[in-house]
């Protein structure tokens, strides 16, 4: 079959059954790609022909999703039978439904997806569902059930950082939270988590503000500094992310704050890391993000492989990341390739 | 050249690169290829044809973005908190995106401001508006709640023209979206009214040269303002295409469109010096634009190579301009030489 009667092929039959469609389109190029066989037994045929496709859209080009990606093709290239790429949504949400778009119309077999936005993506990933594209979310979960979410703790590791917070303050004192914009869910999952952790382990310690400083480290300079002189008992900060502390721990330098604030981060990246061990941070949450990506490349590979449909989840499957509170006596363990 | 063999000579530049993905990008010749790119991109063309009346009055509208958001978080509030119905909210939001346009207009006329300058002033300013009435942000719980209201979730619908035609058993032609026909009734109107109308002529007119446009007894502030206020008008109509493809409006909704509207218009041959081009340019430079991204996604092409792309066709759209802009002045000079 030539080129262009695979491409009528492909015509004629898209908007026929796709179980149809993707059968013939099998069939059509087995017969193009004589059999330099997988190897594997019992590949089907349609699998033989070539290799499945899977891809990340990412939110725009950041440390954590690169290592995600890291991760997720770490795994994926094991497996010989899959071509993976990284595709970036620009923080733009528009920019992520036209790639989403795109990868259902090249029958992409699995899409894993950090949605900018948990709505706007949602038809997206209906739409890749009736197409029997498994979709994969990491980090930030969607309003449209999908086959996983795989997320860093965010609630219960923020719980964990309130007791760790709270027992470095001796159980009683003030805190300030420096928060993301709202809007967002991790935003929320994170501070909730932390309040809930106060409320339970200890009540004593009172948040005296809870102000954005828009993820940003230079943001949260500006806020630690008004915060601090708003509140002179100030005893902590508790930084939504690790950027954000470490805004404050920049202020307590040049204050001379540093082993008077407890300053805690959340995310655990490379720099919060070294700050910990440099004895200016007091702590963040920890995950590696690597296997994060792992985690969900594995998943993945499983659904693909064992040609597991989209349609086949009867609800979302979910997977939280282990942690680490990582503080000065507990960084350690953490090891050089577990960094990013 | 005329304006329009320019516009023949882009529509023959568009064909070869639709003839080249064509053959070259796997699954490019899709139905739902096609479907994407339509679905993708005809808000693109109804900005870029928003964005030609300014650029026609050599002017330039830099706020379009934010009136995007702008309109899309008021039909956001006004459907998710206030309850009105869909037919009610479509009006609403298109007007209050015309008032923001018109306030442009009004800026650039009564303050003598440079367009470039209002613009981007209005670009923050709206966008601040933006975060202030977000309802997202007012209301907890409504970022993760989607649109549902049948007049607008109905703005993202797809008609099926072979199947109406009862022809879907001879061929597969792509379901054509709604938005598509929308932007071809902008069009449609537009071109009209820019051709054969008063309004028309005189915006040419202007933007060609302001003095004899106002010794003629044009009023060139009205034209100015009516300008403007249809590039506003124009960006709500594609927020509401766009809250209908994403169920929600987010906060950062239409950030950075200006520039891929700009881009089309001026790529579509409406010239930065003012009075010269139609609006057949910008629609098929804002597909043209549309279908480099996509072809270049299925090429496997990285996207950063995609955005250095992008900006090299912009480059080379505004140098030839410049050079029929000196060849017309140049032609000029001679002729007046002529008579002297």
């Amino acid at each position: 079959m030539s080129e262009i009667e695979s491409v009528g092929a492909h015509r004629r039959n898209f908007l026929k059954s796709l179980a149809l469609g993707s059968a013939a389109v099998g069939a059509a190029s087995a017969g193009l790609f004589t059999d330099v066989a997988t190897g594997t037994i019992g590949v089907p045929a349609a699998r033989a022909a070539g290799n499945i496709k899977m891809a990340f859209i990412q939110w725009q080009p950041h440390t954590v999703s690169s290592a995600w990606s890291k991760g997720i093709e770490e795994v994926l290239k094991t497996q010989q039978t899959v071509d993976y790429r990284l595709l970036d949504g620009q923080n733009k949400v528009e920019v992520q439904v036209s790639l989403m778009d795109t990868l259902i119309n090249e029958g992409a077999a699995v899409i894993f997806l950090q949605p900018i936005d948990s709505v706007a993506l949602a038809p997206s990933i209906a739409k890749a569902k009736r197409a029997g594209i498994a979709v994969l979310t990491l980090n930030i979960d969607a309003t449209e059930p999908h086959a996983a979410h795989v997320e860093m703790n965010h609630y219960f590791g923020a719980m964990d950082i309130a007791k760790a917070l709270g027992d470095k303050l001796g159980g009683k004192g003030e805190v300030a939270i420096l928060n993301a914009p709202p809007g967002i869910i991790i935003r929320d999952q994170r501070t909730n988590g932390f309040v809930d952790g106060l409320k339970k382990h200890h009540p004593g310690i009172k948040i005296v503000a809870d102000q954005s400083a828009d993820w940003s480290r230079k943001k949260a300079q500006d806020v630690a500094t008004t915060l601090l002189a708003a509140n002179p008992n100030l005893g902590g900060f508790y930084g939504v992310n690790d950027s954000m502390a470490l805004g404050a721990v920049d202020v307590a330098k040049t204050k001379g704050l540093i082993g008077k604030l407890v300053i805690f981060g959340n995310d655990g990246e490379k720099d919060a890391l070294e700050s910990i061990e440099k004895g200016e941070l007091t702590g963040t949450q920890y995950t590696d993000v690597y296997q994060q990506g792992r985690f969900a490349a594995a998943a993945a590979t499983v659904l693909a492989s064992g040609l597991v449909p989209a349609t086949a989840f009867k609800q979302q499957g979910k997977l939280l990341m282990p942690y680490t509170i990582a503080t000065k006596e507990t960084v350690a363990s953490i090891q050089p390739a577990q960094r990013w | 050249m005329t304006a329009r063999s320019a516009t023949l000579a882009l529509l023959a530049f568009f064909v070869a690169t639709l003839a080249f993905f064509w053959f070259a990008a796997p699954r490019f010749a899709t139905a739902g290829n096609i479907e994407n790119l339509m679905s993708g991109f005809s808000f693109v063309a109804i900005l870029a044809i928003g964005q030609a009346f300014p650029i026609l009055l050599r002017g330039i509208d830099l706020s379009i973005g934010a009136i995007v958001a702008l309109a899309g978080m008021v039909a956001f509030d006004l459907v998710l908190i206030l309850h009105w119905p869909g037919w009610l909210v479509i009006p609403a939001a298109i007007l209050a995106a015309t008032l923001a346009g018109a306030l442009n207009g009004v800026l650039i006329v009564r303050l003598r401001l440079q367009p470039f300058i209002a613009t981007l002033a209005t670009l923050a300013a709206y966008r601040g508006l933006v975060y202030s009435i977000s309802g997202r942000q007012l209301v907890p719980g409504l970022s993760t709640t989607p649109i549902r209201d049948p007049w607008i979730t109905g703005l993202e619908s797809y008609l099926d023209i072979a199947g109406t035609l009862g022809l879907s058993d001879l061929i597969t032609l792509p379901w054509v979206p709604l938005s598509f026909f929308v932007m071809l009734a902008v069009l449609a109107g537009f071109q009209f009214m820019l051709g054969s109308t008063r309004f028309g002529r005189d915006l040419y007119t202007v933007g060609g040269n302001v003095e004899a446009a106002r010794l003629a007894g044009i009023a060139v502030g009205r034209v100015t303002i009516v300008a403007y206020a249809l590039s506003g008008f124009c960006a709500g109509v594609a927020a509401l295409l766009l809250v209908a493809r994403l169920t929600t409006a987010t906060e950062a909704l239409g950030t950075g469109m200006e520039m891929s509207a700009i881009a089309a218009a001026v790529i579509g041959g409406v010239s930065l010096s003012g009075g010269i081009g139609s609006l057949y340019g910008p629609v098929i430079g804002a597909f043209l634009l549309g279908t480099i991204l996509i072809g270049l996604t299925l090429l496997g092409i990285s996207q950063f190579v995609q955005q250095i792309l992008t900006g090299g066709i912009l480059l080379a759209a505004v140098a030839y301009d410049r050079v029929l802009f000196l060849r017309r002045q140049r032609r000029l000079t001679a002729n007046l030489g002529e008579e002297a």
